[in-house]
């Protein structure tokens, strides 16, 4: 639906470098990577606001790489939300349909439904500046989303509220996003926000998109040492067998894993590599998860050992010292049983 | 110990220095006799130039204000081709003495092309009222365009990006978002374009000549009757200025106050 090939610019300090993926419609692609690797000049690029030094934009098979911000049907959503202050909310939020032939009785009409649906409907009279944080991104994700856009471009949209609003936002993202069957395009450094939202993350490093691929492509099989280390957490997804003593168990692959989170059926899970302990007998030991694995690949970084493991239909990652690895004798081929707590295996979503 | 002595030291050369100030106003007011004063206020002379100054200084603010806002506007958005060789030779008549930057356009409206070419097409600029209204728009202009070119960096650029994304044209945004948000600055540079304008004198007197009831600004009519020994009529030109000046802060400062009251 929207293809973006070989994309090249220079903002100031910010570059792209050859961008090119494609996203379908109702898709949600969050794009992560360090500071600096030029995720908001992507989503502005993408937007229209720079001229390109070469590469081609195509919404639904149009070519818009010359267009005009105004008439690509895509909308913006910014951390810092830029509601424009002499405006009421009602009026901030009724602002993209003004360009439209409508009666002032369908403007209304219209804001008042996204309002209800995103809770700020009671808010409508009111001026920006004197909202929380919470509130004004609610008007600012309403009126991006009341022009019906194509693409809604969100550049780290919770990054400034509180751990609580964050949620609570997320969830609400989630219903109304699915609700319109809107595309989406999240800048983020939440990774939380990839495990709530994504169906596609995008890994970008210096103007470049070094990793494309769904959530567990990208956190259980990292293309490369950067994007390992960037991510640095398992992601594994199974399915929800039992639930007893406080303990959930989820069948990945053919092993059966414990975690002390909550969950039902489908269910996401994120395990740290440094949470694994090898062992090469079963002991008795308080951590519930005892995994038989092989060890795939092993390379030093610095002063830590990464090594792959797989099980029946599971693979990880898991990092150890070098003093482990002469201790253990572990070698490539090797087996051993992989040790960690249900404590350590996190449902994300 | 250090530390308040400083902070003594500070307060007591602020006070100081309003009290000398405030004295040296209050000196203006209260030398001249009252009916001097008003025999001078009532004379055709001053009327005529607080008249010519009104204006020239309300017709040259406008064209400030008019000119100065894309002017700050593309010097604070747009990337172009000699663009810091443009902020300085705008930024220059502020560093330039005001006779100086008179004399320059008196010789470029005078015995140059574009001088001859304006006065081809009945465009007299050198000893007439325009050319009263020419000084104060070069004195006053690059003023106002610090003003601007700051309230508009002080605008970030992403209301626009939004109000783009939105269907909103360049122009459209920039009338619909840009200058509602500019407003206070908008204010704070015409007050100051007219402050400006009110008080040009040497840009003005080599320019527009300063002929006596031709030509004759408020400063004008201080510095003639002064270099007369009409010493009356220059204090009194002199409080009018001051009043004017002082009505212009005010009502600034009243803008300024409302828009803050309303903005929190």
């Amino acid at each position: 639906m929207l293809e973006v090939e070989n994309l090249t610019l220079s903002v100031g300090d910010f570059h792209l470098r050859g961008v090119s993926f494609s996203v379908k419609g109702r898709d949600y692609l969050t794009v992560i990577g360090p500071t600096g690797a030029g995720k908001s000049v992507l989503l502005e690029a993408i937007a229209g606001f720079y001229p390109l030094s070469s590469g081609r934009i195509a919404l639904e098979g149009r070519d818009i790489t010359r267009e005009p911000p105004e008439r690509r049907e895509m909308s913006i959503v910014y951390q810092d939300y830029m509601l424009f202050p002499h405006m009421s909310v009602f009026d901030n939020i009724a602002f993209g349909l003004k360009k439209r032939r409508l009666s002032r009785g369908e403007i209304e009409r219209e804001v008042l439904e996204i309002a209800e649906e995103l809770h700020i409907d009671h808010l409508l009279h009111r001026k920006p500046g004197t909202l929380s944080g919470g509130e004004q991104q609610r008007v600012a994700l309403a009126r991006a989303l009341i022009v019906g856009p194509k693409v809604l471009l969100m550049d780290e949209p919770f990054s400034a509220l509180d751990t609580k609003t964050r949620e609570e936002l997320r969830s609400l993202v989630r219903l109304v996003i699915g609700k319109h069957g809107t595309t989406v395009i999240h800048v983020t450094h939440d990774f939380e926000d990839v495990f709530a939202l994504a169906k596609h993350v995008a890994v970008m490093r210096d103007g470049r998109i070094v990793q494309f691929g769904t959530p567990e492509e990208v956190f259980s099989r990292p293309g490369d040492e950067f994007i390992a280390s960037f991510v640095g957490t398992n992601l594994l997804r199974g399915r929800v067998e039992e639930r007893s003593d406080g303990l959930t168990a989820v069948r990945v692959g053919d092993v059966i894993l414990y975690t002390a989170d909550e969950a039902e059926g489908e269910a996401t899970l994120s395990l740290r590599p440094e949470e694994i302990i090898l062992a090469r007998e079963p002991k008795e030991c308080s951590a519930q998860n005892v995994v038989p694995v092989e060890v795939a690949e092993m390379e030093r970084r610095g002063q830590l050992v990464w090594l792959s493991l797989v099980s029946d239909g599971l693979s990880f990652r898991a990092v150890v010292t070098p003093n482990a690895v002469e201790l253990l004798k572990i070698r490539p081929g090797e087996r051993f049983y992989a040790i960690f707590k249900a404590k350590a295996l996190r449902v994300v979503k | 110990m250090e530390r308040l002595s400083f902070r003594k030291v500070s307060i007591g050369l602020t006070l100081f220095f309003t009290a000398f100030l405030f004295l040296a106003v209050a000196t203006l007011f209260f030398v001249p006799s009252p009916s001097e004063v008003v025999r001078s206020l009532r004379s055709a002379e001053l009327l005529f130039s607080l008249r010519l100054s009104l204006l020239t200084s309300v017709t040259a603010t406008l064209l400030v204000v008019l000119f100065g806002v894309p002017i700050g506007y593309s010097l604070s958005r747009f990337e172009f081709r000699g663009k810091s060789a443009v902020k300085s030779i705008i930024d220059l008549p502020m560093a330039f003495p005001e006779l100086v930057l008179g004399l320059a356009l008196l010789l470029l409206f005078g015995s140059t092309p574009v001088g001859r070419a304006a006065a081809d097409i009945g465009v007299q600029v050198a000893f007439t009222k325009l050319g009263i209204v020419v000084a104060q728009f070069f004195t006053a202009l690059p003023f106002a365009v610090r003003v601007i070119y700051t309230t508009f960096e002080g605008i970030s650029r992403r209301y626009e990006l939004v109000a783009r994304s939105l269907g909103y044209s360049e122009l459209e945004t920039f009338i619909r978002v840009v200058l509602p948000m500019a407003r206070g600055g908008l204010f704070a540079s015409t007050i100051i374009a007219f402050a400006r304008s009110m008080g040009a004198f040497g840009a003005v007197l080599i320019l527009a000549g300063g002929t006596y009831m031709r030509t004759e600004t408020l400063p004008i009519t201080l510095y003639l009757n002064l270099s007369y020994g009409n010493l009356g009529m220059a204090i009194t030109s002199g409080i009018v200025l001051v009043l004017v000046s002082f009505a212009a802060i005010l009502l600034f400062e009243w803008l300024e106050g409302g828009r803050k009251v309303a903005g929190s």
